[in-house]
């Protein structure tokens, strides 16, 4: 405003020394200030200033984010959500997100904030946030740098400018969905950059081979088995592993046959004695971890790497000479769970056998569904249950969960059983929530069974709200 | 009768100075020959002066008795005795005579009416030595304030910090807390920023402007006179308010609130907008740092129906709510746009120079990058920005770059926004 800086320096240096001059002051000020001195001047300029205040010109509001919204659930699930994002029962977002999205539902927008920080550090939330993103995903994706993995939803869009030009996280994505819908399309889209991509880039992408992988795949791995990083050597290894038929699975079978033979009903083993070029290509390890040695080692790979049909179940029943029994039971584990072998897991878990590194609810995975329960009631006596089931994928059948809470109901009070407890109360399926033990009187000082009625209550609540 | 809350206590204060001058006495070492009966509190408060206050509360009422010179309701006396005895402060006693004679002598006038001062002619005398005080007070600010700008602030930077805080101090002694706040406000100012010299003649020609207004106080229309009352720090009791304040009786649309925390008092401001007298309605509520406040009287986005009674004022706006009906969902509010919504603001400007904050609820606006900020653009394509510091995301994920409503507190720092709709939805930001 003309006039304002003579005032603002009358006023510094003091109208003693530099009297006031109004004359540069809007009309509508000099009108009304009579023989008012500087302050009044001032508040009249003032005021003046702030009830002329102009708007703000020529701004560009962010382009919209195309596309429809979903409907939103019921009120009190859309409370419910923000209460979990307050830290209320947060354990069961998951579980809300992937119900509303079963049923059709939204997620208040309000909230995609907090559930993408949410997301940030646990990349398994990611896919539920994105897709309660919707057509905001990528909008928010330019908002904040910490939400770069909300570009995965720009899948949908199939731009292959995406694979050509997107960030890391789009091309990823636009990778993977290709891959689903063709692969060769993929392999291919994949060949071209190879060259020119970074070794990190080029691991990333070929382990995304493991979806729809098969034969046709086996000549681009087998190349790769070549690669100067040895991380791309090492997936591309672990890719062929599971491609039966082979070149790479006849090439273990030699081996494992060099070394192992079934003669006059006793496994025989020869530990291998050197490492040699070629298994060493086909991505075996040569260093041993601590607690095995290294000829052991190669040998565990080889087993574990090896198709198990040029192997035999009855084996498993078979004494062991020239090496410890575990050392194969823990390799045939590795080699069930590589190859989802349900015969396998089968008899290696009735065989009891050791299953090393790896958790037995690995194996027991592997069995079809209605098995489970079946299965954890006979492994109980020699398992740690809660182990086991705490392995396990959730929710679990209908059966296993009525039966662990069947058994919780039974236990009384122990802290013994605090952690089966909790497990239990976010694995249960809806159709067990209503389970008798929930209509069972809780003390104050039953804490885990208290926390465990609490718990199967909200998500019963959630599922209803939800349907 | 049950104990009080500290913060049922501090709800009874005119205002968050008295709030909190009531905390800093609600010290055992404050008091001496404290007492407490089922209906009433005493004790005495060495204050400045040689005899100490003599404070008294019935609880019933709840009704207060205080020889300081404070024309406050409660004084901060009788606040700073109410939070010990929350806090179980005071030990249960006999009634002393001054005591138990007052409250008999109230217990005979069971006729009085809400509002109605106990002792009428005592009553007056005080506010007559208020008035002095102020007056006095006032006049030595105005002197101050010629001085300056004879002299000329140049050195300012210095000095001013403190001797506007020494100033601020004289005019809670002259019992003019508001002026106080205005002079502390100029202080914060000195040295921050660039145009700080610009800022503080703002501030200084407003403290100016109260300082020459208060001066014409006969001479003023009466609700500007109180306008300048309430900005002088001169409280208005809240019974009064309910007994002789302007009434309106309306469904109350709750535009939002925020909700300021200090380290030692927590401020809370409602704003309502009536369905069909369009009127605005804020309701202010205090509590001590780190007590909860009292529950909202709706969400934001729902009605209240209710009477709202205002605060005398060129721009009656500060009210108080008593709520007839239970809370009711309401429909989107209509909005403006923003050229309509500043010359919203201007009228309130105009009736109280004074006013920092107005609620505006703008329609259709969308948000746009501005420098390091945001701001929101209505269709015409007029903009204000939105405060820097508060956090949009929220707002932005809602609109997804789609027009929306916006319910937001308006200042000179930019739009504060409370409430947005998502189609008909309100969601609190």
């Amino acid at each position: 405003m003309k006039g304002w800086d003579g005032l603002v320096s009358s006023m510094l240096l003091g109208t003693d020394r530099r009297p006031a001059d109004f004359d540069e002051l809007p009309e509508p000020v000099r009108e009304r200030l009579g023989d008012g001195g500087l302050l009044d001047a001032a508040a009249l300029a003032t005021l003046y200033k702030r009830a002329g205040r102009k708007p703000l010109r020529d701004l560009k509001p962010l382009e919209a984010a195309g596309g429809e919204d979903r409907p939103l659930p019921r009120s009190g699930a859309v409370r419910r959500l923000a209460a979990m994002l307050g830290g209320f029962q947060t354990a069961a977002l998951g579980e809300w997100l992937r119900t509303a999205d079963a049923n059709g539902w939204g997620v208040p927008p309000e909230q995609l904030p907090a559930l993408a920080d949410f997301a940030r550090n646990r990349p398994e939330y990611r896919p539920l946030v994105i897709a309660a993103a919707g057509r905001r995903a990528r909008w928010l994706a330019e908002l904040n740098p910490e939400w770069r993995f909300l570009y995965a939803a720009d899948v949908e869009s199939n731009d292959p400018e995406l694979w050509t030009h997107g960030n890391a996280v789009q091309r990823r994505t636009w990778l993977r969905a290709l891959r689903w819908r063709d692969p060769a399309a993929a392999r291919e889209a994949l060949a071209e950059v190879w060259p020119s991509e970074s070794a990190l880039t080029r691991t990333e992408f070929l382990g995304l081979f493991a979806e729809e992988l098969s034969a046709a795949d086996e000549e681009f791995l087998e190349a790769a088995l070549d690669d100067r990083s040895r991380e791309v050597r090492r997936v591309a290894a672990r890719l062929l592993a599971r491609l039966p038929g082979s070149q790479y699975g006849v090439r273990m079978a030699a081996r494992l046959h060099a070394h192992l033979t079934a003669t006059q009903g006793v496994l025989a083993v020869e530990l291998p004695r050197t490492l040699t070029q070629s298994m060493e290509r086909d991505g075996i390890d040569s260093q041993n971890p601590e607690g095995i040695g290294k000829r052991a080692w190669w040998f565990h790979q080889i087993v574990a790497n090896t198709p198990l049909s040029e192997m035999d179940l009855t084996w498993l029943q078979l004494p062991v000479e020239g090496c410890a029994p575990e050392l194969l039971q823990s390799a045939w584990t590795e080699a069930t769970i590589r190859e989802g072998a349900a015969q396998w897991a089968r008899e290696l878990l009735v065989a009891n056998a050791d299953t090393g590194s790896r958790n037995p609810a690995e194996l027991l995975r592997l069995l079809p569904r209605e098995e489970w329960a079946q299965a954890v009631e006979a492994l109980r006596s020699t398992v740690d249950v809660t182990e086991l089931v705490g392995g396990l994928t959730v929710p679990w059948p209908p059966a296993l969960g009525a039966m662990i809470l069947d058994q919780l109901a039974k236990v009384g009070t122990n802290r013994a059983w605090a952690r089966l407890a909790s497990i239990a109360a976010r694995a249960v399926p809806p159709d067990v929530l209503d389970h008798p033990i929930t209509r069972e009187p809780t003390g104050d000082e039953d804490t885990w069974r208290r926390r465990l009625v609490e718990t199967l209550a909200f998500r019963r609540e959630m599922y209803e709200e939800l349907t | 009768m049950g104990s009080w809350d500290v913060e049922q206590v501090l709800g009874l204060a005119s205002d968050p100075a008295s709030a909190k001058a009531g905390q800093g006495l609600a010290r055992p070492e404050k008091w001496s020959s404290t007492g407490a009966t089922d209906r009433a509190l005493w004790g005495l408060c060495q204050g400045s002066g040689k005899q100490p206050y003599q404070t008294a509360v019935e609880l019933a009422g709840p009704a207060y008795k205080c020889s300081c010179p404070s024309r406050k309701f409660p004084c901060k006396h009788a606040l700073g005795l109410m939070v010990l005895w929350a806090r179980d402060g005071v030990p249960a006693g006999e009634e002393p005579e001054w005591v138990s004679g007052w409250i008999d002598q109230r217990a005979a006038r069971t006729e009085r009416k809400p509002g109605e001062v106990v002792d009428p002619v005592a009553a007056q005398e005080r506010a007559a030595r208020r008035a002095d005080r102020v007056s006095a007070g006032l006049a030595e600010l105005a002197g101050w304030l010629d001085d300056q700008v004879r002299q000329g602030l140049g050195a300012f930077d210095q000095r001013a910090y403190g001797e506007l805080n020494r100033l601020a101090a004289r005019m809670v002694d002259a019992q003019a807390p508001g002026v106080a706040g205005a002079v502390r406000r100029a202080a914060n100012v000195v040295g921050r920023g660039h145009g700080w010299p610009g800022e503080l003649l703002e501030e200084l020609s407003l403290i100016h402007l109260i300082v020459s207004a208060h001066a014409h106080l006969p001479d003023l229309p009466p609700s500007l006179a109180d306008t300048v009352q309430t900005r002088i720090g001169w409280p208005t009791e809240t019974a009064r308010v309910l007994a002789n304040g302007e009434k309106l009786h309306d469904d109350w649309l709750m535009l939002g609130r925020v909700v300021e925390p200090d380290d030692r008092l927590t401020v809370r401001r409602v704003w309502l907008r009536g369905a069909t007298t369009g009127r605005i309605g804020l309701i202010l509520t205090f509590a001590a740092a780190g007590r909860p406040l009292d529950p909202l009287p709706a969400r934001p986005g729902e009605y209240v129906p209710g009477d709202l009674s205002f605060y005398p004022g060129a721009l009656p706006m500060r009210a108080l709510l008593t709520q007839t009906d239970p809370r009711t969902p309401a429909p989107r509010p209509t909005g403006r746009t923003v050229r309509q919504a500043l010359a919203s603001y201007v009228e309130a400007l105009a009736a109280d120079p004074w006013n920092e904050r107005w609620p505006l609820v703008l329609q259709d606006v969308r948000p746009a990058r501005h420098g390091e900020g945001w701001a929101l653009v209505d269709e015409a394509g007029d903009g204000l920005e939105i405060q820097a510091g508060w956090d949009p995301l929220k707002l932005l994920a809602v609109s997804a770059g789609d027009p929306i409503t916006v319910a937001a507190e308006w200042n000179r720092a930019g739009l504060r926004p409370m409430t947005c709709w998502h189609l008909d939805r309100p969601v609190t930001l």
